[in-house]
C-alpha cells in the first residue's frame, strides 16, 4: 500500500532546500506543488526533461505532408481546371501546407502537453489546496506508511509546517 | 517501371497551366465595332434566351444591373464633335480567367469547350468572381426574381432561372451548344458545322457584327476574322487570354 | 517589476479574482441584457430578414459587390491580431507588464473571431451552404477549390481559431485549479472540468512551461500568415486598387494597430468595472501607448508607400482609383481615417498623455473607427474604379440592414465578453504572482495568512 507524505512551506527555497534533503535521503517519488511555476526544479529533482518538443516536431511534419496531400489529392479527384493555372499549383498548395504544419504542430503540442504532465488526471493524486494560494508543498510518495512518516520527520525538520503522513488507498 | 512512368506522366499532366492540350472545340466570337450600331439587339435576344429577370427601377436606381450583354458606350470630344463608341461587353470566356482560381467552392471552372462555366447549384454566393473579373461581366441576383404576365410565358424551358444569392454571367448560350453537339452525334459523330450553333445575340445582330465559331478550325470565318488586322481583346495587357476578338471601329476622319 | 505601495500578497490575488468570478452585482446583469438584446435586435434580427430577402436588403450593387459585411470581416479579424500575438511575443521576450493583461487580449482575439467568422455567414449569398468551403466527403465527391484564396482564409482561420482557443486555455489551466478550490456548486464542477486535475506540480509547470513556449512560437508566424492571407483576398485579384504587394504588411500592420487600441478599450473597461486597478496600471497603458505610437508611424508610412508608388507609376487605372479614393465622394472619409490613425497617434509621444485612462481610452477608440474607415475605403472604393470606365458606378451607400449589423457586431463581441469575465479569470493569478515578492517567513504578508 503506498504512502504519501506532506509538508507545507512559506517560500520556495525552504521548500527546494528541503526537497534536497528528502533526495539526499533517498526519497525518488518527490513533487514540489508551488503557486508560481519555479524555474530550475525539475533539474535539481532529477527529472527528465520534456518530449514535447518531439510531439510538436512530428506533429508539423504530419500536417505538413498531410496539407499538401489534402490539396492535391483533392483537385486530382475532381479535375476542374481554372484561371489556366496547372491542376496541382504550387503556391496555393505551399499556403495550405503551411496552415495545416502550424495546425497540427499546436495539435501536437497539446497532446504531448497532456501525456507528459499526465493529465487529466483519472485517480486523485496527492494535493494540498493551500499549495494553490501562496504556500509551496512537497510531496513524497513512498512505499510504506514508515517511509513516509519517516519523509515526513525530513520535512519537518527542515522547517515545513502541517507535515503529514498517510496512507492512501491507490498509489 | 510502369507505375512510375504513369505517375511522371499524370504529373506533367498536372503540373501544365491551363490543363488542356487542345480544347474539344475553342469556341471564339469576334464583334467587328465598325459593324455595331448600338442597337441592343443583341442585349434583348440575350435577355430572351436566358431568362435574364427584368429588375426593375427601384433595383436599377441602387445601381445593380443584370444585362449578360450590355452595351458600353464612350462618349469622346465635345459638342459639335461628338463621337459615340458602342463596344458590346459580355463574359469573355478568358483562358486564364481570373475569376475562376477564386470560387472557394469551384461553382466556376474552364470546360473542355474553353468556356468559363459557371455552376448555379454549386455557387454559395461570396461575389469574389465578381472582384475579380476586370471586365465586370459578372452579375449577382440579390433577390429573387419576378416575372411579370406574361412575360412569365416567354422564359425559355431549355435554361433554368436563378435563386437569389447566385451569380451568373453570359454563358455563349451553351444551351444551344449543348444542343449542337447533341445533334451532331445523333447524325453519327460528325462534328459541329461552323455556322450551326449561335448564340442569341451573334443570331439577333441586324448588322451581322457578331461571328461566332470554333478558332481551332482553320476553315471558321472567325478564323479569318481574327485574321483581320483590326482584331485586338480588351484589356489584353491583363493576359487573361480572352475568347472575345474585337475588330477596331474604322475611324473615317483619322489620319 | 514592482507592484504599488501597500503590497499585494498571493493570498490578495487568489481573493481578488475569484471575487470577481463569483461576485456578481446588478450592474453586471443589466450590462448583460443589454448586450444581448442589442445583438438580437441589431444583428440577428436584420440577418434573418436579410436571409428571407437577399442580399439585395443590404447596399450593394454592380459592380460594387462586396461591401461593409467584408469591412466588418477584415475589421473583426484585424482586431483579433493583437491579443494573441502580442501575448506570444511579449512572453518569448520575457516581459512583465503583459502578465496582467495577456488573458483578456487573448479572449478580445477569440471573441473577434468568432464575430469575423459569423460576418462571413452573413455576407455569403447562399450562407446555408457555407459548409461546403470545408473539404469533407460528400456523396457529390466534390471537394473545395484549394487553388482560391479565399479557401487559404479558410484554412488560416480555421487554423488560428484553434490556435488561439487551445492558447488561451492552457494558459488558463493553472488558474482554473486555483478558482476550483475556492468555488463550490456548479461553479465546482465545471472548474474541476476544465482543470483537468491541475495540481501544479513541478513536473505540470514544466511541461506547461515549454508546451506555452512552442505554441507561442508557433502562433507568432501564424497571425502574420493569417492577416496576410485575408490581404489576399483583394491583393491577388487584378483591381488596380488592389492588385498591390504592400498589400500583405499593410494589412498586418494594421491588425496589429488596430488590435492594440482594441487592448486598450479592453483594459480601461476591465480596470474600471472589474475593480482591477491594483493589477493593470498605469504602466501598462504606458507600454500600449508606446507600442500605438510605434504602429501608428509605421502605419503611416504604409499608406504613404501606397499612395506614392500609385501615383508614381502613372497607371492611369491606377491613379484614378486613388483620386477616387482620396478626392472623390469618399474623400472626407480618407482624410477622417488619416486623422483619427495618422494625426491623433501622435499625442502618445507625451509620457503624461500615455498614462492618463480616459484619454487613452477615447484615443484608442478613435483609432478604430479610423481604422475601420480604412477598411470599408479598401472595399467599398476599389470596387467601382476597375479598368472599363463604363462599370465605373455611382456611390455604395450602406443600406440601414448593414449599418445595424455592424453595430450588432460590437453587441455580439460585448456579451461573448462579458461571459467570459464570468468563466475566465481574466487577469492571470499565477503570472501576476510572478511578479510579485515571494511570501516570507515574518513578513506581514504571513501574518495576514496565518
Amino acid at each position: 500500500m503506498a504512502s504519501n507524505a506532506v509538508g507545507l512551506f512559506r517560500n520556495p527555497d525552504a521548500a527546494l532546500a528541503a526537497a534536497g534533503r528528502l533526495k539526499a535521503a533517498g526519497f525518488a517519488a518527490l513533487d514540489l506543488i508551488s503557486p508560481i511555476p519555479l524555474h530550475g526544479v525539475e533539474e535539481a529533482l532529477g527529472k527528465k526533461s520534456s518530449v514535447i518538443k518531439r510531439f510538436t516536431f512530428f506533429g508539423a511534419l504530419f500536417g505538413g505532408l498531410s496539407g499538401f496531400a489534402l490539396a492535391a489529392g483533392t483537385a486530382v479527384l475532381y479535375l476542374h481546371p481554372t484561371g489556366g493555372r496547372p491542376i496541382i499549383p504550387f503556391p496555393p498548395f505551399l499556403i495550405i501546407t503551411y496552415e495545416m504544419t502550424i495546425l497540427c504542430g499546436i495539435l501536437g503540442t497539446v497532446l504531448g502537453f497532456l501525456i507528459s504532465a499526465r493529465l487529466p488526471v483519472i485517480r486523485e493524486r496527492v494535493y494540498v489546496p493551500e499549495a494553490a494560494v501562496d504556500k509551496f508543498a512537497v510531496t513524497v510518495s513512498c512505499e510504506s506508511l514508515e517511509r513516509a512518516q519517516r519523509a515526513a520527520a525530513i520535512l519537518r525538520e527542515a522547517g515545513g509546517e502541517i507535515v503529514g503522513a498517510a496512507s492512501s488507498r491507490e498509489g | 517501371m510502369s507505375f512510375f512512368d504513369d505517375f511522371l506522366a499524370k504529373w506533367r499532366e498536372y503540373r501544365k497551366p491551363g490543363y488542356y492540350e487542345r480544347f474539344d472545340y475553342a469556341w471564339t466570337m469576334t464583334i467587328d465595332l465598325d459593324r455595331c450600331t448600338g442597337c441592343e439587339a443583341c442585349v434583348t435576344a440575350c435577355q430572351a434566351e436566358n431568362n435574364i429577370p427584368i429588375l426593375g427601377e427601384a433595383e436599377l436606381a441602387k445601381g445593380r444591373e443584370m444585362q449578360w450583354m450590355r452595351i458600353e458606350r464612350y462618349w469622346e470630344g465635345e459638342y459639335p464633335d461628338v463621337k459615340l463608341r458602342f463596344i458590346p461587353m459580355l463574359c469573355q470566356h478568358c483562358d486564364a480567367a481570373p475569376c475562376e482560381t477564386v470560387c472557394p467552392v469551384s461553382a466556376t471552372y474552364h470546360n473542355q469547350d474553353g468556356l468559363n462555366a459557371q455552376v448555379y447549384n454549386r455557387c454559395i454566393g461570396t461575389r469574389s468572381c465578381a472582384v475579380y473579373c476586370p471586365y465586370d461581366v459578372r452579375y449577382f441576383n440579390y433577390t429573387d426574381h419576378q416575372w411579370d404576365k406574361p412575360l412569365d410565358e416567354q422564359l425559355n424551358p431549355d435554361v433554368t432561372v436563378r435563386e437569389k444569392g447566385v451569380m451568373e454571367k453570359c454563358t455563349f448560350c451553351i444551351q444551344r451548344i449543348r444542343q449542337a453537339k447533341d445533334s451532331a452525334k445523333d447524325d453519327g459523330r460528325r462534328r459541329v458545322r461552323d455556322g450551326e450553333v449561335q448564340p442569341a445575340c451573334v443570331q439577333s445582330c441586324p448588322a451581322e457584327a457578331l461571328v461566332f465559331g470554333d478558332r481551332q478550325d482553320p476553315e471558321s470565318r472567325v478564323s479569318s476574322m481574327m485574321d483581320n488586322a483590326r482584331a485586338y481583346r480588351v484589356l489584353e495587357e491583363l493576359n487573361t487570354l480572352p475568347s472575345v476578338v474585337y475588330l477596331k471601329k474604322v475611324d473615317g476622319n483619322a489620319g | 517589476m514592482q507592484a504599488k505601495s501597500s503590497p499585494i500578497s498571493y493570498a490578495d490575488v487568489n481573493n481578488d479574482i475569484v471575487r470577481s468570478l463569483v461576485v456578481t452585482g446588478p450592474k453586471y446583469y443589466i450590462t448583460l441584457a443589454a448586450a444581448i438584446s442589442l445583438t438580437l435586435i441589431c444583428y440577428f434580427f436584420p440577418w434573418f430578414y436579410q436571409l428571407y430577402y437577399g442580399i439585395g436588403a443590404a447596399g450593394m450593387n454592380h459592380p460594387q459587390v462586396w461591401g461593409t459585411y467584408l469591412a466588418s470581416f477584415i475589421f473583426w479579424i484585424g482586431l483579433s491580431h493583437s491579443g494573441t500575438l502580442l501575448s506570444c511575443v511579449l512572453h518569448l521576450t520575457n516581459s512583465a507588464w503583459r502578465k496582467a493583461m495577456y488573458r483578456s487580449a487573448e479572449a478580445m482575439t477569440l471573441f473577434s473571431l468568432m464575430v469575423a467568422a459569423s460576418m462571413v455567414a452573413v455576407h455569403l449569398g447562399r450562407p446555408w451552404f457555407i459548409h461546403w468551403s470545408l473539404p469533407y466527403p460528400n456523396q457529390m465527391e466534390m471537394w473545395p477549390n484549394f487553388r482560391s484564396p479565399l479557401l487559404f482564409d479558410v484554412m488560416a482561420i480555421t487554423t488560428y481559431l484553434t490556435g488561439s482557443s487551445i492558447f488561451i486555455y492552457m494558459g488558463s489551466i493553472p488558474d482554473f485549479a486555483a478558482v476550483r478550490d475556492r468555488t463550490t456548486g456548479w461553479r465546482h464542477y465545471m472548474y474541476r472540468l476544465l482543470s483537468l486535475g491541475w495540481r501544479g506540480t513541478d513536473t505540470e509547470w514544466h511541461r506547461l512551461g515549454w508546451a506555452y513556449t512552442f505554441l507561442a512560437v508557433l502562433i507568432i508566424p501564424l497571425a502574420v500568415s493569417v492577416h496576410s492571407i485575408v490581404s489576399w483576398d483583394f491583393a491577388l485579384s487584378v483591381v488596380p486598387a488592389l492588385h498591390l504587394t504592400i498589400f500583405a504588411p499593410y494589412f498586418v500592420v494594421g491588425a496589429i494597430y488596430s488590435g492594440t487600441a482594441g487592448i486598450v478599450t479592453v483594459m480601461f473597461v476591465l480596470r474600471k468595472y472589474m475593480k482591477f486597478e491594483k493589477y493593470i496600471t498605469e504602466l501598462h497603458f504606458d507600454n500600449l501607448g508606446k507600442l500605438l505610437l510605434a504602429l501608428s508611424l509605421l502605419w503611416t508610412y504604409i499608406n504613404m508607400l501606397e499612395v506614392f508608388t500609385g501615383w508614381y507609376s502613372g497607371e492611369s487605372a491606377e491613379l484614378e482609383a486613388l483620386e477616387y479614393k482620396l478626392f472623390g465622394k469618399y474623400g472626407p472619409l480618407y482624410w477622417e481615417m488619416i486623422l483619427f490613425c495618422a494625426v491623433t497617434p501622435l499625442l502618445c509621444m507625451f509620457k503624461r498623455f500615455r498614462t492618463s485612462f480616459v484619454p487613452m481610452l477615447i484615443l484608442s477608440i478613435a483609432i478604430n473607427i479610423g481604422m475601420y474607415t480604412e477598411r470599408f475605403l479598401i472595399v467599398g472604393t476599389s470596387l467601382s474604379r476597375k479598368y472599363l470606365p463604363d462599370a465605373w458606378n455611382s456611390l455604395y451607400v450602406p443600406s440601414v440592414v448593414e449599418l445595424s449589423i455592424l453595430a450588432g457586431s460590437v453587441a455580439l463581441f460585448c456579451t461573448l465578453f462579458l461571459i467570459f469575465v464570468k468563466i475566465f479569470p481574466s487577469v492571470s493569478i499565477y503570472e501576476v504572482k510572478e511578479t510579485l515578492p515571494a511570501p516570507e517567513k515574518g513578513s506581514p504578508q504571513w501574518q495576514a495568512t496565518q
